[in-house]
């Protein structure tokens, strides 16, 4: 804890320490995650696809050092998916293979009351932690160390499940009936992301810290861009992010990612450029571009663009 | 801090970000653990805790910068600070003093002041904003200094005179920035509520009564209202592809595994999306009523199946396919105006108009459809025809009228609505948007 609370001493350590990780954030991003370590909240983290927000909590877990656990949710995910479950199948095959041994006990008793009290002492076996399934949610709660639970697309699961969510991310325990409460020992450092395909309650906002992760500013992508392309020269590093700016710029289907400038600057590399040219750029569009559509609106305007990106880095 | 903090979330309120009780308590803990030298940070911790959407975090940026700016102060007193000697200062109200003295600082800092005892934070409505002035100049006692001046001038001296002058231009200057200032904090606390003032009026107001200059904004809230019901209404539908486990089909399904359960099947719940056939009176009283309620009927594709309309005055129309071929927006105006629509305009006759329909589109009616008639029931003493329209209350599956008319005037005159009432399994006052609200709980809840 005393190692965690060095990490999180100010703002600009966490900065630094997720640097280290390889996660380049402002200080927006910094302080946000500073807070949510103070106030044990959650972070809720929104923005366009591709800005990095699964990348935020992994590399949360990599500063912290305690591992990732990860919730995809989707529609109809449920409580059974997303918190623990019996192991039917070997309850069953354990009533078959026991079968026997359930006669014998069975067996010395007289009449059928007594039997079904006699079984009555024994049903405790089959829900005993031995048959329970843990889903990630209490996976995450049962980490001795603490854990980064991840969160992912909370906004594709049911307003139901939010609701769930809630009693979890308040009290960090939950309880199962046949066994009791299970209660954190280390709280979890929950991160939750979403696409803003539909508004989440407001119950759930209120109760975290609510992160937006834009398209970075340029130099921050140059930053990032280098430190994941070591190699890089300075004049190919410019134009590229420029031309990344400009294209995000466009009414596109989809507008390139970090993870895709990042391709194509280690695409860009393996080729040997030194700067943009249009031919280059016109081969390599896919890289980052992953419409047709797209390909075919950015190839229209690639005179421009590249022409831009060299003239305003010279 | 914590003052000014709690001020900030007032604005933040006012324009329109709700901030919860809970949510403040974590701002005042967030400054407090992230400290308040840094701009930045103090922003960015701010708006973790209080702006919790993209909507709302533009809110927020726009009134942190303009709520933590600094006010330059005006530079037009500046030519008044030549010190004054010897004038007569006793019955100088402290502003007075101000003025004479320059002190820009020092006037600027009463005005807050005087401000804060008004309570301009307060401050709901543009129509407030004179009152909240003469509050804000009364505290500063003005009427004192205008005494002053008063009690100054007859004397004629030429140094009273100039201090006087002195006076009175700065009082001109003090009254100019109070009243910037109460523009400035009119800005701040109450630009949203003013808009929901009139949010508020548009879900009562008489659809027929409307405005025009409105119409926009009742688009927006009609798409705000069916975004709501279907985000509800596919959450239903969702739930009932899930459930419980159905343990008496499962067993019986497994019987002849010998007891072992390998095909588990689950409780399903049916909802039904409902199949709605709209006849609309679309002679020029109803006009206003037709276009709101089509444009909220359209939009509802999470919460009805499909949806066949006509349009009847003193013959009846299909007008589907104008919904099918155009955006939604323009398929309405379309309607308003009649453009290329072969119906005629005479008088409103219910009886041809379920005579149209009875013959020639019946078939559009089935043991699921909800026909849904519009009009006001003003016949103009023709032939009601109630015995086509029970014909169509026997095929379809629910018969809902909804009439403009507030029911005290349902029979009225030529009005055949209590006739038809009897044939209906509901009928409905539907005039404002509150009522096209209930109708599609109407049309959702009963299957």
């Amino acid at each position: 804890m005393t190692d965690r609370g060095r990490a999180f001493s100010a703002v600009e350590t966490v900065r630094e320490g997720f640097r280290q990780t390889g996660y380049i954030c402002n200080t927006e991003i910094a302080t946000i995650v500073y807070l949510a370590f103070h106030l044990e909240k959650p972070v809720l983290v929104e923005g366009p696809a591709g800005v990095g927000k699964t990348e935020l909590a992994k590399k949360a877990a990599a500063f912290l050092n305690v591992p990732l656990i990860r919730l995809q949710c989707y529609e109809g995910l449920d409580e059974s998916k997303a918190l623990y479950e019996w192991k039917y199948g070997k309850q069953l095959l354990y009533t078959q293979l026991l079968r026997d041994k359930l006669d014998q006990i069975v067996r010395r008793e007289d009449d059928l009351g007594e039997s079904i009290r006699t079984l009555h002492r024994y049903e405790d076996i089959f829900f005993s932690p031995q048959f329970l399934e843990a889903r990630p949610l209490l996976r995450a709660l049962q980490q001795e160390e603490g854990a980064v639970l991840l969160i992912d697309e909370v906004d594709k699961a049911d307003e139901e499940f939010e609701a769930f969510l809630l009693e979890i991310l308040s009290d960090f325990q939950v309880s199962i009936p046949e066994i009791g409460t299970v209660r954190s020992r280390t709280k979890p450092f929950v991160f939750l992301t979403s696409n803003s395909t539909r508004e989440l309650s407001e119950a759930l906002k209120r109760r975290c810290l609510h992160l937006f992760i834009p398209f970075p500013d340029p130099d921050l992508e140059r930053q990032i861009v280098r430190h994941h392309v070591p190699g890089i020269p300075e004049r190919l590093e410019k134009q590229l992010v420029l031309f990344i700016h400009e294209v995000r710029r466009m009414e596109l289907k989809k507008a390139p990612s970090i993870s895709e400038t990042i391709d194509w600057a280690r695409a860009l590399i393996l080729l040997h450029a030194e700067g943009l040219d249009r031919d280059l750029t016109r081969k390599t569009l896919n890289t980052f571009l992953k419409f047709e559509e797209d390909i075919r609106a950015v190839d229209e305007k690639i005179f421009l663009l590249v022409d831009k990106a060299i003239r305003e880095t010279a | 801090m914590d003052r000014v903090l709690n001020r900030f979330i007032v604005a933040l309120r006012g324009a329109g970000v709700p901030v919860s009780v809970s949510e403040s308590i974590d701002a005042a803990q967030a400054l407090a653990i992230s400290g308040y030298g840094d701009r930045p940070v103090v922003k960015s911790s701010l708006g973790a805790t209080l702006a919790k959407s993209v909507a709302e975090k533009e809110i927020f940026d726009d009134c942190f910068e303009r709520f933590f700016s600094f006010h330059p102060l005006p530079s037009e007193l500046a030519p008044a600070a030549e010190p004054a000697a010897g004038e007569p200062s006793a019955v100088l109200p402290p502003i007075g003093g101000m003025i004479l003295e320059g002190d820009l600082g020092g006037i600027a800092l009463a005005v807050r002041d005087a401000a804060r005892s008004a309570d301009l934070q307060s401050i709901r409505f543009f129509t407030q904003r004179g009152m909240f002035t003469a509050r804000i100049l009364q505290a500063l006692n003005l009427d004192q200094l205008d005494r002053f001046v008063a009690d100054l001038s007859p004397d004629g001296s030429a140094g009273a005179g100039g201090t006087a002058r002195r006076i009175e231009q700065g009082r001109d200057a003090v009254v100019d920035m109070v009243r910037r200032y109460v523009e400035e904090q009119y800005e701040i606390y109450a630009r949203e509520s003013t808009e929901r003032v009139i949010e508020r009026y548009l879900w009562d107001v008489r659809l027929t009564e409307l405005e025009e200059r409105h119409y926009e904004r009742m688009h927006f809230l009609i798409r705000k209202l069916v975004k709501r019901m279907n985000d509800r209404y596919s959450r239903r539908r969702r739930r009932s592809k899930r459930g419980a486990l159905d343990f008496k089909r499962t067993l019986r399904a497994n019987m002849h595994h010998g007891g072992l359960l390998f095909d588990i099947s689950w409780k399903q719940k049916k909802v039904n999306r409902p199949d709605v056939v709209i006849l609309c009176d679309v002679s020029r009283s109803m006009s206003t009523v037709v276009r709101f309620c089509l444009l909220m009927l359209y939009g509802l594709n999470e919460v009805v199946a499909r949806v066949r309309s006509f349009v009847f005055c003193s013959s009846l129309l299909e007008v589907s396919d104008i919904f099918e071929r155009c955006p939604l927006a323009e398929a309405v105006e379309r309607l308003r105006t009649g453009e290329g629509l072969d119906i005629h305009m005479g008088r409103t006759d219910y009886g041809s108009a379920f005579w149209d329909f009875t013959n020639r589109h019946l078939d559009a009616v089935t043991g699921k459809t909800t026909v849904i008639i519009l009009g006001d029931a003003r016949s103009n003493y023709g032939d009601p025809a109630e015995g086509l329209l029970k014909q169509i209350a026997d095929r379809c599956r629910r018969l809902i009228w909804l009439n403009p008319e507030t029911p005290p005037m349902w029979g009225t005159g030529d009005s055949e609505m209590r006739r038809y009432a009897r044939l209906c399994d509901l009928v409905m006052e539907c005039s404002t948007l509150r009522h096209l609200e209930q109708l599609v709980r109407v049309l959702v809840r009963i299957p």
